[in-house]
């Protein structure tokens, strides 16, 4: 009784300990670490320098213990001061999972849940997160172009649907479909991207995609902190497709009437002084005219139009945070900007951010109060860089930029009607676009009694954009507009979201269980419209308001609406930390859908088994460190179509621009008096369904974690199958349904499978720190249901060549086989109907009735990657740390939409031509896979083939980096840490042999992804 | 809390979003709406795009050997020069199935307007039945301009479901029973349409008299599956010229047959029915003629796209001998060339500088001289141009639209002219050719008329003369003979118009005409050396391949394609 009485009061035996706590990371003090005494509820927290003070008894152990990084032990053990440095976890299994309106560990996780490691992107410049993200996570694949506006597309685990397949962001709890170039990457503390339907099926209706869930930085208690970064990064453009000087196409051009048979000499331009030789003709020489055009203000030039529309461009980021957190409070204010000037020249988009993150503690931190803000401001120059790129590929080089007067220089006669990419970029280069969003949500989050929460959030996410243009007047070659426009528009849109959630953990023993209880209601509203004038007296954007403009006032302006209304619960079950099972159910109404299909049921269930945790495996197997099987099975749902898919719909539609399209307007001088206001209609713009419903998709995810050898290795092995089904479609539909024949339909069903695989391995040696990640994944795609209703919309026949059992992705066309060598080869062939020839590519007879025509096409190619990879290394020694990161993708057919520009002088008789075409077959080069030069498409070699298909595998140097952190230089500017770094990305691209056009990442003329070179500063005050 | 959550989830209502700015449903069934939707109906006669264009001067002028397709070469929209060889146009010519779509859209919009027009009571719409008729009237108008592209169409009126369009194979119908439909709306909107209309764009009674006369006159040619022409119907015939009879009756011709092709004369005493084109308008370029949109010349004034450009077979036939009428069987041994001074020492047809611009020659009756330099391809297509459809840069009905332009001047779908044609060669078919003289000559006794060619200082371009046939004087005006003055004669007035190819289908001769033209052009014009034309094959377009596919081979494809 003594000796029990004693221990107690040997406890009040308590020195006062202090200490700091350094970040392993950064050197610096880590504030806000919790440190408490193992066994009691005692504990205080770091300050802003990382230190503490307590009170502790010489055999208690402090427990030091901070979310990312590893908890540490200390036994007191006498002394007075105790120093830790704490080294980030990055495999945590006590991480923190954001797994929708709740956490989860991640340890508990059944889900197939992808966390991204900040730390690897952090300071890889760009716009938009989601660019770096490319090839880090196994089974998320994005694209994008090298467009300074930022955008990208993402895909979850293969293309799950025919129309939007983008993902749902969740960002702070807020709901949204737009991308994530409109956050400052800063600003970011963790992304998870919720894979598999078990662990999305908490966000239903729009979890079919995949969810991406991006929690924002707080200011932890206890810190007090101002960071700075800063990057500058300089691009350039290093995969210009080769074209034809002006010499070179002139050569081009007469080789194709020699074989052609026709007189070289009855071009506009060139003329040739050429002979036939022992019956081969050869060109002695290309005579250029003193001008281009008949009215004499051109001279022959030798432009290379793209070294005239790009640029080195310079990309500059800086922003700062202020976080600021106490017992009571919390505040993270950050401002960002972010300049990207393109490769394109005058192209340019700059950002502006800030963000405001408050969260307040009221009724002794029962209850929460908080909000989370953030502005986006966007400057965005209008070059129309589709249309320049274009321009520069096919505009001809003989054209001048200048005209003899100064003016611009723009086709002649003999060339098509495209425009002089310079005058476009510099024409347009005064013409802005501001988009402005603001974004957040407030909340207020209730402990009603212990562990039982009541939680409110409302959120607002607007965003407008203003554009002002000024179209000029031109002269330009035979491009000629007197007139000029000014244009001004403007459109607003967002939703509201107002979600209501209860959460109740409970634990009984070994049994622990949280629930969930919610419903969420969203309601989208756009609107824009838009005036035009003429007749400006000034050609100046000070000038170009729609007041100053005296001729032609137009205007127009539309909406559009829906709303969603859902209800939601999930039960979280762990038996022991050994046996994990989750239900989850959610119930969306959504506006899209016709009374009696309204609604959609979507039920989760998960269930995983921590076999790291059971004896047997403890006992026996010890370099296992940790392994958890995992399955999942859930279903989730698609409303992405058009908010008025179930109504037929007539538009008023008085009169629309003609000139490059049908005119599906209905105004009619029916009076014949040629002028003023017309009598008008209507147009049938959709045919409604009213049967229409929710597109389902059906998902099992197996999944194993584990970690090996003390968690040096670590990773995940997932196979999933996804069946998705009732696609919805606006089905292709026969010509005589005419006008307003699209409709939405329940279609096709398809499946997708797939395995996706990552490993991590880290190990210290010494000084040198090692992290290596590596990452391959693949999915197939197959349709495994076809009704004729919308059978014709893929590709195929309409017969017997159809799609079903093959994947959505395949191509399907004809079959090129060589080219024809000689006579006696054209005579052996199929007829090609009027196109066999030597030199022309030989079809193949597909069906062997001797005549090629359309029964000889069939599937060519596929677009789907055998498989996609990427490999991270970090290493660290010292200050230094060094990080590369190779991604590839493997083994899928693209369509080189190039060649069609590049290598077909007859298809785009009026443009530039490819240098490939310097490389056509002629008697002479009888080894080239290039058809013979004409100038006359007797072949239809436009037509998709296999010519145009070639292999799309590659493998990039993303991204290479490499900084110092600086000791003793800090303290003299009185910062904690700071880091400077210089990185490249896009450095270096391996390709397959057969690509045949610089980029096989960017295989159909969009903007460029440029080379970059980046120095910059991380700065910690 | 939990207030709020209950709340949430009951109200339904919050759900019942409205369409934003469309109208559908019950509210269209008003007469104020089918009236709308009438007016809907027409806008299309004119809403054209290259790929098809309403006028079909690519399918029936360029395919007749009027013109070359034009432009920068052939392969400037190579799909036109497929049509223009023919021996490289196949099924999957995008050109066809945009031609066969949106003449669809174009019925389905007049079968819409009946469907609403149906269901209302005459004491609503007073007019009902009137506009019931001018809707069947635009329909068989669009089902012709099919039939004569396609031959084999599936014919869907107002009362099939479009659930059932899908079952309507293009075999439903015989190739003469196709006609009959056509005719039966026409007949329909003969006895339901006023002699009179209050507003211009609309048909009268008269216009629907003259369709149907030309739809009876491509029904009279009968033709079997390869097209050949075995016979023809005596009965339909008559009633072509009682028709054309009564036709005239309100209708004659202008004094000067370029007012047929001025913005100041449409709507004039010679048109039956038009595109009404318009400028001004509130949209924003106009509802302007964007079917020749790319057949200006490159000068400055104009600047695109030199598209439609008249063959030297057409300048040559224009031609006449000394008595001023055709060199029948010589105009193509020489050909005219516009850098000698052939047009001052031969003789010619003054239709000739209303049809086609021609280097030295005013342009358009203007003071602009058409130059070889506003041509876009002298060494491919040659030195002139197709001028009918075009106004000169400052004509108050010219509209640029960069990088294209046009102009509000309406195109006539039937012109009386056209109609004293069809009656002609009713009358000599018939085996009633004398009849048929004096309306042949009334069309070469109005085209003497040289008011509108004389320049400023009182001299003509060309040295015209040009006379009637006078039976015993200047021809022997037999049968045969009638026939072939009548062919030159429809040829030289409506020159670089839509008809010649659909003509030469109709008269059986298409194969011989085309593959003889073809004979000789090509030794002048190098691109043609592969153009042969099919006989039994290509009097008509395939059923364009992504409509066999779409019907998943319900359709049956055309003959020999």
């Amino acid at each position: 009784m003594l000796l029990v009485f004693a221990i107690p009061r040997l406890s009040f035996a308590q020195d006062t300990v202090t200490g700091t706590v350094l970040d392993g990371d950064t050197g610096q003090g880590l504030p806000g670490v919790n440190v408490a005494i193992q066994g009691t509820t005692t504990g205080t927290m770091t300050d802003g320098e990382g230190k503490f003070t307590l009170r502790a008894n010489t055999d208690q152990i402090l427990v030091f213990s901070f979310i990312g990084y590893k908890s540490m032990l200390e036994q007191v053990g006498g002394r007075s001061v105790i120093d830790v440095t704490m080294v980030p976890d990055l495999a945590a299994l006590d991480e923190i999972v954001v797994t929708g309106y709740t956490t989860e560990q991640k340890k508990d996780l059944t889900g197939s849940v992808a966390v991204v490691k900040m730390s690897e992107i952090r300071n890889i410049p760009t716009a938009n997160p989601m660019r770096a993200l490319q090839g880090r996570l196994p089974g998320v694949t994005v694209t994008n172009d090298g467009a300074p506006g930022g955008g990208a597309t993402v895909r979850i685990r293969g293309i799950g649907t025919l129309g939007n397949n983008d993902p749902l962001y969740v960002i702070d709890g807020m709901p949204t479909k737009n991308g994530l170039e409109q956050i400052n990457p800063a600003d970011i503390e963790s992304m998870q991207v919720l894979k598999d339907a078990s662990a999305a099926t908490i966000y239903g209706s729009r979890a079919a995609n995949g969810v991406i869930i991006i929690t924002t930085r707080r200011a932890r208690a206890g810190y007090r902190r101002v960071t700075f970064n800063s990057a500058v990064s300089a691009q350039r453009y290093n995969s210009k497709i080769e074209m034809l000087n002006t010499e070179e196409r002139a050569r081009v051009y007469w080789q194709g009437a020699v074989n052609n048979g026709t007189d070289p000499n009855a071009h506009q331009i060139y003329k040739y002084d050429w002979a036939t030789v022992d019956g081969t003709p050869v060109l002695n020489q290309v005579i250029l005219p003193e001008f281009i055009d008949a009215q004499q203000t051109m001279r022959p030039a030798n432009t290379n139009w793209y070294d005239e529309i790009s640029r080195t461009s310079i990309l500059q980021s800086y922003d700062v945070s202020i976080e600021n957190g106490n017992e009571n409070s919390s505040t993270l204010f950050s401002l960002s900007y972010f300049d990207n000037k393109g490769i394109v020249r005058e192209s340019q988009s700059k950002r502006y951010t800030m963000r405001l993150n408050s969260e307040y503690n009221f009724l002794n931190k029962r209850l929460k109060v908080g909000e989370n803000l953030n502005v986006t401001h966007f400057v965005n120059t209008l070059i129309p860089t589709g249309d320049v790129l274009y321009s520069a590929l096919v505009q001809q080089s003989i054209v001048p930029v200048h005209a003899v007067s100064g003016g611009w220089g723009g086709p002649a006669p003999g060339m098509n009607d495209r425009h002089n990419p310079v005058r476009l970029i510099e024409d347009n280069a005064h013409n802005t676009g501001y988009f402005v969003r603001a974004f957040g949500n407030v909340y207020a989050d209730l402990e009603v009694i212990p562990n039982l929460h009541a939680r409110t959030s409302f959120g607002l996410d607007y965003q407008t954009n203003y554009e002002r243009t000024l179209r000029k007047s031109y002269v330009s070659g035979f491009l000629v507009d007197p007139s000029n426009q000014v244009r001004t528009r403007q459109d607003v849109s967002g939703n509201w979201v107002w979600q209501n959630t209860l959460t109740y953990s409970l634990t009984r023993g070994v049994n622990a269980f949280n629930f969930l209880l919610g419903t969420e209601m969203i309601r989208y509203v756009s609107q824009d419209f838009w005036g035009t004038r003429r007749g400006y007296a000034m050609e100046n954007i000070d000038y170009g308001y729609l007041d100053a403009g005296s001729t032609d006032k137009d205007n127009g302006g539309s909406g559009s609406s829906n709303a969603l209304l859902s209800q939601f619960a999930k039960i979280n079950y762990a038996y022991a930390d050994r046996y994990l099972a989750s239900v989850t159910v959610r119930r969306d109404g959504s506006s899209r859908f016709g009374p009696d299909n309204r609604y959609g049921v979507f039920p989760a269930l998960s269930l995983g088994w921590r076999l790291s945790e059971e004896n047997f495996l403890k006992d026996n197997v010890t370099f296992i460190s940790d392994l958890k099987l995992r399955y999942g099975y859930g279903e989730t749902g698609n409303q992405e179509i058009d908010n008025n898919g179930i109504r037929t719909l007539y538009a008023a539609i008085y009169g629309s621009d003609a000139r490059e399209r049908f005119d599906n307007a209905s105004a009619y001088d029916i009076t014949g008096k040629n002028t003023g206001q017309l009598p008008s209609g209507y147009t049938l713009t959709q045919r409604g369904n009213t049967g229409l419903k929710w597109e389902s998709t059906k998902q099992h995810n197996f999944g194993v974690d584990f970690g090996i050898l003390d968690d040096r290795f670590t990773g995940s092995v997932d196979y999933f199958i996804k069946n998705t089904s009732d696609i919805l479609i606006k089905p292709a539909y026969l010509g005589t349904v005419g006008e307003g024949g699209s409709r939405w339909v329940n279609g096709a069903s398809m499946e997708n499978t797939g395995w996706e695989f990552i490993l991590s391995y880290t190990e210290s040696f010494g000084e040198l720190g090692v992290t290596l990640t590596g990452n391959v994944s693949s999915y197939r795609n197959k349709i495994t249901k076809l009704p004729a209703e919308v059978l014709t919309s893929y590709a195929g026949n309409g017969t017997d060549k159809i799609i079903l059992g093959r994947s959505v992705n395949s191509m399907f066309g004809y079959v090129a086989d060589g080219i024809f060598q000689n006579q006696a080869e054209v005579e052996a062939h199929a007829d090609q109907q009027g196109g066999e020839d030597i030199g022309r590519i030989r079809y193949r007879d597909l069906d062997d009735n001797g005549i090629i025509n359309d029964r000889d096409r069939d599937y060519i190619g596929l677009k789907d990657p055998k498989f996609s990879y990427g490999l991270n290394a970090s290493l660290t020694f010292r200050n230094f740390d060094f990080t590369f990161f190779l991604q590839g993708v493997q083994g899928h057919d693209v369509d080189n939409t190039y060649k069609s520009l590049t290598d077909f002088p007859m298809l785009w008789s009026g443009s530039n031509w490819g240098r490939r075409t310097l490389g056509a077959w002629t008697p002479q080069n009888t080894g080239s896979s290039i058809p013979a030069i004409t100038l006359v498409n007797t072949n239809n070699e436009g037509r998709f083939s296999t010519y145009f298909i070639e292999k799309g595998s590659y493998l990039k140097l993303r991204n290479i980096q490499l900084g110092y952190t600086l000791g003793d230089a800090v303290q003299r500017i009185k910062a904690k840490s700071l880091r400077v770094y210089i990185q490249a990305n896009n450095l270096a691209t391996i390709k397959s042999k057969t690509y045949t056009a610089p980029d096989p990442e960017n295989p159909g003329n969009a903007y460029p992804i440029p080379v970059m070179y980046t120095a910059g500063l991380n700065v910690t005050f | 809390m939990t207030a709020a959550l209950l709340a949430a989830s009951s109200c339904d209502s919050f759900l019942d979003e409205q369409a934003q700015g469309y109208i559908g449903g019950e509210a269209l069934n008003t007469p104020e709406n089918a009236e709308k939707l009438v007016i809907g109906a027409y806008s299309l006669l004119g809403s054209d795009h290259w790929p098809f264009v309403a006028t079909m001067w690519p399918q029936g002028s360029v395919r007749g050997g009027d013109a070359y397709k034009g432009g920068d070469g052939p392969g400037d929209l190579g799909n036109l020069h497929a049509y223009e060889v023919f021996s490289v146009n196949r099924i999957d010519n995008s050109d066809s199935d945009v031609a066969w779509f949106q003449l669809y859209v174009r019925i389905s919009r007049a079968n819409d307007a009946l469907r609403k027009l149906n269901v209302l009571d005459e004491a609503a719409l007073p007019l009902k039945t009137q506009r019931q008729a001018e809707m069947r009237f635009l329909r068989a108008h669009y089902y012709f301009s099919l039939k004569i592209l396609f031959k084999y169409i599936p014919f869907i009126d107002e009362t099939v479901a479009v659930e059932n369009y899908p079952t309507i194979g293009n075999d439903a119908y015989t190739n003469d029973e196709l006609w009959t439909k056509i005719a039966d709306d026409l007949r329909f909107a003969v006895a339901n349409l006023p002699l009179k209309q209050t507003d211009i764009g609309r048909p009268n009674r008269y216009a629907a008299q003259a369709y149907l006369a030309k739809v009876l006159l491509f029904q009279a040619y009968q033709q079997d599956e390869d097209h050949n022409v075995t016979g023809i119907d005596r009965a339909k015939l008559e009633e072509v010229v009682t028709l054309c009879a009564t036709v005239g009756e309100a209708y004659s011709l202008h004094n000067d047959f370029g007012k047929n092709f001025l913005t100041a004369y449409e709507n004039g005493v010679e048109s039956i029915f038009a595109i009404q084109y318009s400028q001004g308008d509130a949209t924003p370029f106009g509802r302007l003629d964007w079917s020749h949109k790319l057949n200006y010349p490159m000068n400055p004034e104009f600047g695109c796209c030199g598209f439609h450009v008249p063959s030297q077979n057409l300048v040559n036939a224009f031609q006449t001998n000394a008595d001023g009428l055709p060199l029948f069987e010589d105009y193509n041994k020489v050909d005219i060339d516009y850098k000698s001074d052939d047009f001052k020492t031969k003789t010619f047809d003054p239709r000739l500088d209303h049809t086609v611009a021609i280097p030295g020659h005013p342009y358009k009756y203007s003071s602009f001289i058409f130059q070889d330099t506003w041509v876009r391809s002298l060494g491919t297509y040659g030195p002139f141009l197709s001028m009918k459809e075009t106004v000169a840069p400052n004509d108050q009905s010219f509209q640029k639209a960069p990088p294209f332009m046009s102009s509000s001047k309406n195109w006539d779908i039937l012109r009386y002219d056209d109609v004293l044609l069809w009656r002609a060669e009713a009358l000599i078919e018939l085996g009633r050719h004398d009849e048929a003289l004096a309306f042949i000559n009334a069309l070469r006794r109005r085209a003497s008329d040289l008011t509108l060619l004389k320049k400023p200082d009182g001299t003509y371009a060309s040295n015209y003369h040009i006379d009637e046939y006078k039976p015993g004087i200047n021809c022997a005006w037999t049968q045969a003979y009638a026939r072939e003055a009548l062919r030159w004669e429809s040829r030289l007035e409506l020159a670089m118009e839509e008809d010649r190819f659909f003509n030469l289908v109709r008269w059986g001769i298409a194969a011989e005409f085309i593959n003889e033209y073809f004979k000789e052009e090509k030794t002048k014009v190098s691109y043609l050396n592969t153009a042969v034309f099919q006989k039994g094959r290509d009097e008509y377009l395939p059923i364009p391949m992504q409509q066999m596919n779409l019907s998943r081979n319900l359709y049956k494809q055309n003959r020999n394609w």
